[in-house]
């Protein structure tokens, strides 16, 4: 506390004058091991590809400061605290919205800027003036994967499997039955806790239910051994997924029961159109050259990069790195052109006006004789 | 005996025969209403929850032994053996994988290893100098750096050196950790177990990985399965057959050691009573690691079916634990100290996690008892405890574990 205090007290005697001084400094929060770290990995090299085509801010080098959170909601807090003793200009991250929701509490009271790259449960971002996320929402992915249950799959009973103690699975199981529910259909919701490996007893549950689809809104880690246990068990309704199945891990972990798993995530060049696709698809070749071997590219790394892109524009908009300007810019900004579309915070809480999720579908083995692929279906925009 | 006299003039009521029956019996009729009555299940479904308790059960079991021998043998609750398991589990995945392990990290475990070959053998040559021994020593590093950074081997073998190494590692955990507080107060042991259980956790995570894990060997044995039979379909695989019976021989095996060879009159012998069966010449540190050696191999055998059971490994610092601790229940449930007490106790427990689950399923605004999956185990533990502490078939206990 007494840290935090003198933290505050330099702050206000230095002014933002100090700040400019030195390099631009933009703390990095993000799950780089335990559960989550291929989801973490991909997005900080998303954020490290944005840095390298833009590295200058107000003219002076931008410097990255990397925490790992292990995944954890201390993890993520300890980051956070990190942070402000830092007094970075704001932080990127975290992906997920267990850790998101943890660390925007101490940023939020210490009046740090902070852009979770992937969180989309709604929550984040009304914690305060200070949060801003690069996703689009829960509610609206529930709502489209439900549509599309219901009007594309014409699926009338849906099982919704839900992780219990996470703050984004339990928000987008409950969105998704809700508007399946208001299309007409049916849902029972299945709930399991992380590092579940046995999951016969909420297959069991499923079996007298007869459903016509299987909505997934847990992690990877689960889902590649709930999957292959729903095949065994005869389970061969389609299964949709969100943006947690938007990692290699999925595909490489359960195998053959993936193939023709239908997620929705973040959406690429393939969903975007006009300036956006042509900007993403440079990205993406960007990327290739930085990173040849890298084990994902995907929506996790178009958010991390645009995280950064906005982050960068806000300083030089303020034209200086005064929190408040740079908050004040951030809060104004407008169609920013970013790789994953237009970015627009002005009159938001915090969400970008207009995001565009694509339906992806999973091939395993791969169509070219790889393990796997990932093709896109097609793009909604959260306008529509 | 003293129990005896003194209920011999009352009529002892056949609690036996009560529970032995009666609970079955109250598990068919509710099959029954379940099936005729409400309608929500069929019979199938039931078979289908019987072949997956015996799968699970069978695992519980394999676990359960490793607990019960070391018990029997040194009075120590090895709360290592869950991480046994876990590193069972990995050193097969990473056999039958092929993938990478990095080499400084299997030259360490090598070492580590070669270091525990050449103790074994010299329990029996009489001296870590020994020619045989250092030979066996060097032999076992050359081939286990070999075979963890470069080979790939398939499933049987990776399952057999599994094995293999683990119960060495299971010697290695005792001569390091154990064998040094034989004279020491049973709490200081108990501490120790437990510190080596969070030092194999967290070398797991550095060494092994820190993900979920896919664990699909190239076998036919996890080939799906349905058969209709009374009306309805069983979903099932193959390991239906090959988790319990390789169980079943594993169980025998063992049983047969124990009860057939001159080191297992041995272990019993030193269960008994360790310091006379000292004075009558046996070799009770050799005895403890052979003890230790034939625990961990059951943990690494259990590991690996469990891997093949489920498709996948948790990430290494949780994946020992909860398995750990109701195999541990298992044991205890089943009568600590007593071999078929631990299969009973392990088969039992699969029954119980299985059955739980499918008689009380979620009916209207019921939601049965899925969530509570977890507790049967230690609910079933606490009601031993308090009815019958020794446990199932166990002896009478002199001493609070």
């Amino acid at each position: 506390m007494a840290k935090k205090l003198f933290a505050l007290l330099a702050a206000v005697l230095l002014g933002g004058t100090a700040f400019a001084q030195g390099p631009v400094t933009i703390g990095v929060n993000l799950e780089l091991s335990g559960r989550f770290a291929t989801i973490g990995n991909a997005t900080l090299q998303g954020i490290e590809v944005a840095r390298e085509q833009m590295s200058d801010a107000l003219g002076q080098e931008v410097e990255l400061s990397i925490c790992d959170n292990q995944t954890t909601p201390e993890g993520s807090i300890n980051c956070a605290a990190r942070f402000v003793d830092e007094g970075v200009i704001g932080v990127l991250g975290p992906i997920s919205s267990t850790m998101a929701i943890a660390a925007a509490n101490p940023l939020e009271e210490a009046g740090v800027i902070m852009i979770s790259t992937s969180s989309t449960n709604p929550a984040t971002t009304q914690i305060g003036e200070h949060i801003f996320r690069m996703a689009y929402t829960d509610d609206f992915q529930g709502k489209v994967a439900a549509r599309y249950a219901a009007d594309d799959l014409e699926a009338e009973r849906a099982v919704v499997f839900r992780q219990q103690d996470d703050d984004y699975s339990f928000g987008l199981a409950g969105f998704f039955a809700e508007e399946f529910e208001s299309l007409g259909g049916e849902t029972i919701t299945l709930d399991f806790v992380s590092n579940t490996v046995d999951f016969s007893a909420q297959i069991n549950d499923a079996r007298g239910f007869d459903a016509d689809v299987i909505y997934y809104s847990g992690f990877c880690a689960e889902g590649a051994s709930l999957m292959p246990q729903l095949r065994q068990q005869g389970f061969n309704q389609q299964i949709l997924g969100a943006d947690a199945s938007d990692d290699s891990q999925c595909p490489v972990g359960g195998g053959e029961a993936f193939d023709g798993y239908i997620l929705t995530g973040f959406g690429g060049a393939d969903v975007l159109s006009g300036d956006a696709a042509a900007r993403a698809e440079d990205f993406a070749a960007f990327f290739d050259v930085v990173y040849p071997d890298a084990a994902d590219f995907n929506g996790f790394t178009l958010a991390g990069a645009d995280s950064y892109n906005v982050m960068v524009q806000a300083v030089n908009n303020a034209g200086s790195a005064d929190p408040d300007a740079v908050l004040d810019a951030l809060q104004n900004l407008e169609g920013y052109p970013g790789v994953s579309g237009d970015i627009t915070y002005a009159g938001t809480d915090g969400t970008p006006a207009d995001r565009t999720i694509a339906f992806f579908q999973y091939s395993v083995p791969g169509a070219d004789g790889s393990e796997w692929t990932k093709s896109s279906l097609f793009g909604i925009g959260t306008g529509q | 005996m003293a129990a005896i006299t003194t209920t011999a003039g009352r009529r002892a009521i056949p609690w036996g025969w009560i529970f032995g029956l009666g609970i079955p019996a109250l598990v068919l009729a509710r099959i029954y209403y379940l099936v005729n009555v409400v309608e929500v299940r069929d019979y199938a479904f039931f078979i289908g929850a019987m072949v997956q308790s015996l799968q699970l059960g069978s695992l519980y079991a394999l676990i359960a032994l490793g607990y019960t021998m070391v018990y029997g043998i040194i009075r120590l609750i090895n709360f290592a053996h869950g991480e046994v398991f876990m590193v069972g589990a990995f050193i097969s995945y990473f056999l039958f994988s092929g993938a990478p392990f990095a080499l400084p990290w299997a030259l360490l475990w090598s070492a580590v290893l070669a270091w525990g070959v050449a103790f074994i053998l010299n329990l029996w040559r009489g001296s870590m100098t020994h020619p045989t021994v250092i030979a066996g020593g060097l032999v076992a590093f050359a081939a286990l750096t070999f075979l963890l950074s470069t080979f790939q081997v398939n499933w049987v073998a990776a399952l057999l050196l599994s094995m293999l190494f683990t119960g060495v590692l299971g010697v290695v955990i005792d001569r390091v950790a154990y064998r040094p507080l034989r004279g020491a107060p049973r709490i200081s042991l108990l501490i120790t177990a437990i510190a080596v259980s969070f030092l194999l956790q967290n070398t797991g995570l550095i060494v092994f990985t820190r993900n979920q894990t896919p664990f699909r060997p190239e076998t036919d044995w996890t080939a799906f399965l349905q058969f209709d039979v009374l009306g309805g379909t069983v979903y099932t695989s193959r390991l239906m057959f090959l988790i319990p019976i390789l169980t079943a021989v594993l169980v025998t095996a063992l049983t047969l050691f124990v009860t057939r060879t001159r080191l297992g009159k041995a272990m019993r012998a030193s269960a008994q009573d360790a310091e006379t069966a000292q004075m009558m010449g046996i070799n009770v540190n050799r005895v403890i690691a052979t003890t230790f050696l034939l625990g961990s191999m059951l943990a690494a055998a259990g590991g690996f079916l469990w891997g093949l059971n489920f498709g996948s490994l948790n990430q290494p610092a949780v994946m020992g634990i909860l398995p750990g601790i109701k195999a541990f229940a298992a044991a205890v449930i089943g009568g600590i100290g007593s071999l078929p007490g631990a299969v009973i106790g392990g088969l039992l427990l699969g029954f119980l996690e299985n059955f739980m689950t499918a008689l009380f399923p979620r009916q209207g605004d019921f939601p049965g008892l899925t969530e509570f999956k977890d507790t049967f185990a230690f609910a079933l533990l606490i009601v031993v405890l308090l009815v019958r502490p020794s446990g199932i078939v166990g002896e009478d206990l002199s001493e609070k574990v």
